[in-house]
């Protein structure tokens, strides 16, 4: 960017780290937004104060995204607050583009980091550690690690060519094919780890029912992920279970 | 003891930063922290073990919007510590790792009550923040977050504290209390809880392309090792 200086850019990359640094239930990622564009609001309103405060007010209202996926955002404001500076835009464009890109990407985001990125790299974590506790963690680390950090490079880069690019960003990125690719991988791993659990407990509990156990675990997996879709908690499950224990050492 | 204390408490607060106010590179995840816990408390494996049961246990359930999932990171500090002691006094049979596993159950809910306060006293801070800006004091946005911050890690620490010295207590105190017939008995839940695990992962991938994938992969690697133990 022209108008930023490189500290100031390179500031608000690094602090898109603590969006969620003051998250709250009533403007949710609002603060750590204004903490992370506050130096370059710095520079573009040098020796303005009144309009610094319009635009400190402007990024302290609402504002909630998928965190790894706020550099996209983060990006695109900064550009059109410095348009806004110089005259050149009108600073309700910032509010709408903020309330109208959020949503979405959270959506995107979710779907891609908490729903496939993750659980595949948490079922090869838990997968190799049996191997080396230290090749698992390095695992999960890495697997979720590289695609996270260069999605928020990749994306602030993208925000601060402009809104347009930033929209391209997502629509070139290919996060549906990638967010179903990553659950297939997750699922076939997944899959991988209750067959090995369910052989280990067929070959410990009996070796001439290897089929009804095996049958019995796909059932088991099944009725847990309906109930999990009926929002039943994990942690209700593990207390039921854990009822069942306390029963059992009573008698 | 005091230094094992000291250095879970650090690692606590860090882990508890990543998993919301800094960072999110995933530091905060069971297998990392019950690992850590492990090495703290002098069995790096048992902690793993726990580690990469626990990593899958929470899952399903996902960090979306307002919804704050169950506290999988103080789970695993409670659960590195329990099992890295109990392997020392008792050892970490069946039984005490299935038992180990279930009481880490209350702390993953108190550690999701605590994140809920948190969050509450920081919309006191954005909105003392917010006013400050009004005033014309922009430095008021760097101490309201650092004052968020803070708060985070300030509780995560009081937490790491909490869970560990709870973890100790169980596989030092309440564990060998238990005869081994009645730890045997919780080995009887142990099947259930990879299960469980994997459960969690395929209701977080489910799609019409992914089911019969996992299904296949289940059978398929099921017959494999069964057949790898029965000759071997």
């Amino acid at each position: 960017m022209e108008g930023l200086g490189r500290a100031a850019w390179r500031s608000a990359w690094r602090r898109q780290f603590f969006l969620q640094g003051c998250w709250n239930y009533e403007g949710m990622q609002n603060v750590g937004f204004a903490y992370s564009i506050l130096p370059a609001l710095r520079e573009f309103y040098r020796d303005r104060p009144e309009d610094l405060t319009k635009a400190l007010k402007r990024h302290l209202e609402y504002f909630n995204t998928q965190p790894s996926m706020a550099g996209v955002i983060l990006g695109a404001a900064l550009r059109l607050e410095e348009r806004t500076a110089a005259g050149e835009a009108d600073p309700r464009e910032i509010g709408t583009f903020k309330v109208g890109l959020m949503g979405s990407l959270g959506a995107i985001g979710d779907a891609y980091f908490w729903g496939a990125l993750r659980p595949m790299a948490s079922v090869a974590g838990a997968i190799l550690a049996l191997v080396h506790p230290f090749l698992g963690i390095a695992a999960l680390l890495l697997l979720y690690n590289v695609s996270h950090l260069s999605i928020r490079r990749k994306g602030f880069a993208a925000g601060i060519a402009g809104e347009e690019s930033a929209v391209q960003f997502l629509k070139g990125a290919g996060f549906a094919g990638k967010t179903a690719d990553r659950k297939i991988v997750a699922a076939i791993l997944g899959g991988a780890y209750a067959g090995a659990a369910a052989s280990k407990a067929a070959f410990l509990f009996g070796n001439g029912t290897a089929p009804a156990f095996l049958f019995v675990a796909a059932l088991t997996v099944h009725l847990l992920t309906v109930l999990f879709r009926k929002a039943v908690s994990p942690s209700e499950i593990l207390l039921f279970l854990l009822m069942i224990g306390a029963l059992l050492l009573w008698q | 003891m005091g230094f094992q204390f000291l250095l879970a408490v650090v690692i606590g607060a860090i882990a508890y930063l990543d998993r919301t106010a800094a960072f999110q590179v995933m530091l905060h995840r069971p297998l990392v922290v019950a690992t850590a816990m492990g090495a703290v408390f002098g069995n790096v494996y048992a902690g793993a073990q726990v580690g990469a049961i626990m990593e899958l246990l929470y899952l399903a359930r996902l960090p979306v919007g307002a919804s704050i999932p169950p506290d999988d990171t103080g789970a695993a500090m409670f659960g590195g510590a329990a099992a890295a002691v109990a392997a020392s006094s008792v050892g970490l049979s069946a039984g005490s790792f299935a038992a180990v596993l279930l009481l880490s159950v209350p702390c993953a809910e108190l550690g999701k009550a605590a994140d809920r306060l948190v969050r509450r006293v920081n919309g006191r801070i954005a909105a003392l923040t917010a006013e400050s800006v009004e005033r014309g004091d922009f430095r008021s946005v760097e101490h309201g977050l650092l004052a968020g911050v803070t708060l985070f890690a300030l509780s995560g620490a009081v937490l790491s504290l909490a869970f560990t010295g709870a973890g100790v207590a169980v596989g030092k105190l309440l564990l060998p209390r238990f005869g081994p017939a009645s730890r045997n008995l919780f080995a009887a839940l142990l099947p259930v809880l990879p299960l469980l695990g994997a459960a969690s992962v395929f209701s977080c991938t489910r799609t019409d392309r992914t089911a019969p994938a996992f299904y296949l992969t289940m059978g398929m690697v099921f017959a494999a090792t069964f057949f790898y133990r029965w000759v071997g």
